[in-house]
């Protein structure tokens, strides 16, 4: 069948789907495969009505996606629908009438509750939005079609305006836009600087620049993605029938790149890879072969390897923490790394060494207690059968990247791998691996003395601030992604903690800590709002991130939670232990913060204070200016 | 390849008809979901099922069961029923 998917990307993006359905029970998930392999419409509706037998615990979480166009996908949303509900979600999708791009932004985002995660994503083409770039010598070619582009590049910037005027928080994906797939005499179309092609890489180019500039604004990569899929993707007739330019295999593709692209805002990435040494970072192993034995360097297999250093170096500056899992002598493995001329990483690019004769997945459990992450955190990537298999029952929250030992697969794996997606590189990504690094250092070091001495002798500095638009992105990205120290887990959005900041008397506050180390970021975060009778101040979300735990941030952050209630008249707060399968941490410390027990049952623990007294801030921390 | 039972089966699961649908009450005029957004999807799933493409005098002639199977067995699938004469 033509709608079979028979190539590499094809396989990649099947590869994906059930990576993403694989908590699903199997009678969805053979749906769901028949129906992305077939690319059929009808298995299509069979597999979402199959998904709406499930619970909502099952299917992940909402996610609201608003879809403006300037072609016709109403035929294609039974696909869309498919796809975002696999990554897994609850997915409610609405299009927008066609070719009412801006009629509609200058409206808020309207779905049924603003209070859910969601995005607006506005797909447009070359064809509608600058139609003479197709038959330039007919529109003035040079000089009028380049005034056309220019205007198109105003419409990016005036289209970007109305939605943060009117959505503000509501992440929005600008597509870009690819080369038209049916275009006479591509030669001539390449061959100006103002013509077709140019003109298409502008407008592009613009879509890139808008987005690096505004946290909210994310690209959806069409333009890339139609340059692997090929012209494969393109059915010139149901164009022209219809307005809708992709084929069945396309439409699935399509779907899917949408779903990828959206996967960031509700499943958080790896942070963590783990992997082998021998057969991975170098052909050859290291204890039978001898240093001079190991295939590294330009030549065949060694560029292979070569390749693998390369793109392991790159997530680490992304912020995924390297983990080596060897089973060598540590003497000849580093042995390896000192003396191998090809090297690009170094011994002190990963986080965690663990280099023994010891099981994998006990090694990668000691790991993630010295790095103070979750199982779930990681991903794996060994060339060997047995390891992955051993990982995979043993540890099936671990993420497996590559399927076979040869070293071209586990280089494919980095390639094609979603588990490191992320819709930005921030400054905390950019300092990970020196903050985890550090922070294994802090621990030996804490060993030696005393918790107080200890936690003096770090020089710590904080900073309180006010949750504003300046640590919005760190403050929601914090609520979405810490499992650990955090009372409530309680996901909210950008749009949730703007309403919070918008309700009379709410606080919330953001804790940036400096130490000896260097600058950690913002590493915990209060929200409270005021309840109905305004003497009340209820406590939403309390949470410290997992890279600073245990050295008194949460104490701070009370401290000045209740200076702050003082000083507003509050008479009361009240707070909430919502219990998780990671959140045992702080099941105590409310009562160690001195409040009441007033309600209790499996699903949370409710908590009053009053009266509300000042308490000391920790003596161990200096506090700086807080703004 | 018999066309005959697989294309009934797959617009019976694309229109959602009852199983015992008989092949002669499969028409655009008689289906209310046939609409044109419809119709833009099955070209797509005949194409995408059948590995063919359609030209645009058979898209405007794809309008019941009898001329999809039609259309189809002049692209080399054979079927067990005579093609419908077209005038």
């Amino acid at each position: 069948m033509s709608g079979d998917f028979d190539n590499e990307r094809g396989l990649n993006s099947l590869n994906l789907v059930r990576q993403w359905i694989r908590g699903f029970p199997d009678v969805q998930k053979a749906a769901i495969m028949e129906a992305v392999e077939s690319a059929s419409l009808a298995k299509t509706r069979r597999a979402l009505r199959l998904l709406q037998e499930l619970g909502p615990e099952q299917r992940g979480p909402v996610l609201d996606v608003e879809i403006l166009s300037t072609y016709n996908l109403e035929p294609l949303l039974p696909v869309l629908e498919l796809a975002v509900n696999c990554l897994p979600s609850q997915a409610r999708l609405w299009l927008a009438p066609l070719d009412s791009i801006e009629a509609h932004i200058a409206q808020p985002a309207r779905w049924p509750s603003q209070a859910l995660s969601g995005a607006r994503i506005i797909i447009w083409r070359i064809e509608e939005v600058l139609p003479e770039a197709l038959y330039p010598l007919s529109h003035g070619f040079p000089e009028r079609l380049a005034a056309r582009v220019d205007q198109l590049l105003q419409r990016i910037e005036r289209v970007v305006g109305l939605h943060r005027r009117n959505s503000p928080g509501v992440p929005l994906f600008l597509s870009t836009m690819p080369i038209p797939v049916n275009l006479a005499n591509p030669v001539s179309a390449a061959q100006h600087c103002a013509g077709p092609f140019a003109s298409v890489s502008r407008v592009n180019q613009k879509i890139y620049e808008v987005a690096a500039r505004d946290d909210g604004v994310h690209v959806l990569d069409l333009a890339s993605w139609a340059a692997f899929e090929g012209s494969v993707h393109a059915d010139a007739m149901v164009d022209f029938l219809a307005r809708q330019p992709l084929s069945a295999k396309g439409q699935v593709g399509f779907a899917l790149f949408i779903a990828r692209c959206l996967r960031p805002l509700i499943i958080p990435r790896r942070k963590v890879l783990a992997l082998d040494l021998d057969n991975t970072l170098w052909g050859g192993v290291v204890g039978e072969d001898g240093v001079n034995g190991l295939k590294l360097g330009h030549e065949f297999p060694g560029n292979i390897h070569l390749r693998i250093q390369r793109e392991l170096l790159e997530l680490k500056h992304r912020g995924v923490l390297l983990v080596i899992l060897s089973k060598n002598n540590e003497a000849d493995a580093r042995e390896a790394f000192e003396s191998l001329p090809d090297m690009i990483l170094k011994w002190e690019d990963f986080a965690v060494r663990k280099i023994d004769w010891n099981h994998k997945h006990e090694n990668l459990r000691a790991a993630a207690r010295e790095l103070g992450l979750g199982i779930d955190s990681f991903a794996f990537l060994d060339d060997s059968d047995y390891e992955r298999e051993q990982m995979r029952q043993l540890m099936p929250e671990v993420l497996i990247l590559n399927e076979r030992p040869d070293p071209l697969q586990t280089l494919r794996a980095l390639w094609e791998t979603d588990a490191f997606d992320s819709l930005a590189v921030t400054e905390e990504d950019r300092r990970r691996h020196r903050d985890y690094t550090l922070r294994t250092a802090r621990d030996v070091e804490g060993h030696q003395n005393d918790l107080e001495a200890f936690l003096k002798s770090l020089e710590m500095e904080a900073t309180i601030e006010e949750v504003g638009p300046s640590n919005m992105e760190r403050v929601v990205t914090m609520l979405g992604k810490t499992n650990q120290f955090n009372l409530t887990t309680r996901r909210h959005s950008h749009v949730q903690v703007q309403t919070m900041l918008a309700s009379p008397g709410s606080v919330a506050l953001a804790l940036r800590l400096r130490d000896k180390f260097g600058d950690q970021g913002i590493i915990a975060v209060l929200l409270a709002v005021r309840a109905g009778d305004a003497a009340t101040l209820v406590i939403d979300s309390f949470l410290v991130s997992c890279r600073a735990l245990g050295r008194g941030a949460e104490d701070a952050l009370w401290a000045e939670l209740l200076s702050r209630a003082c000083r507003q008249s509050v008479h009361s707060l009240e707070a909430e232990y919502i219990p998780t399968a990671k959140n045992g941490i702080v099941a105590g410390l409310y009562d160690r913060l001195g409040l009441q027990r007033v309600e209790h049952d499996s699903s949370s623990t409710r908590y009053v204070l009053e009266p509300i007294v000042p308490v000391e801030f920790p003596s161990w921390i200096h506090f700086g200016q807080s703004n | 390849m018999k066309i005959d039972d697989h294309l009934l089966s797959l617009l019976i699961e694309f229109f959602d008809l009852p199983p015992d649908t008989r092949p002669g009450d499969i028409t655009q005029q008689s289906l209310a979901a046939w609409d044109s957004l419809a119709m833009v999807q099955l070209i797509t799933e005949l194409e995408a099922t059948f590995s063919v493409e359609f030209g645009i005098e058979e898209i405007q002639r794809l309008r019941s069961y009898h001329e999809i199977r039609d259309a189809l067995c002049k692209k080399g699938f054979s079927s067990h029923v005579p093609p419908i004469s077209r005038t």
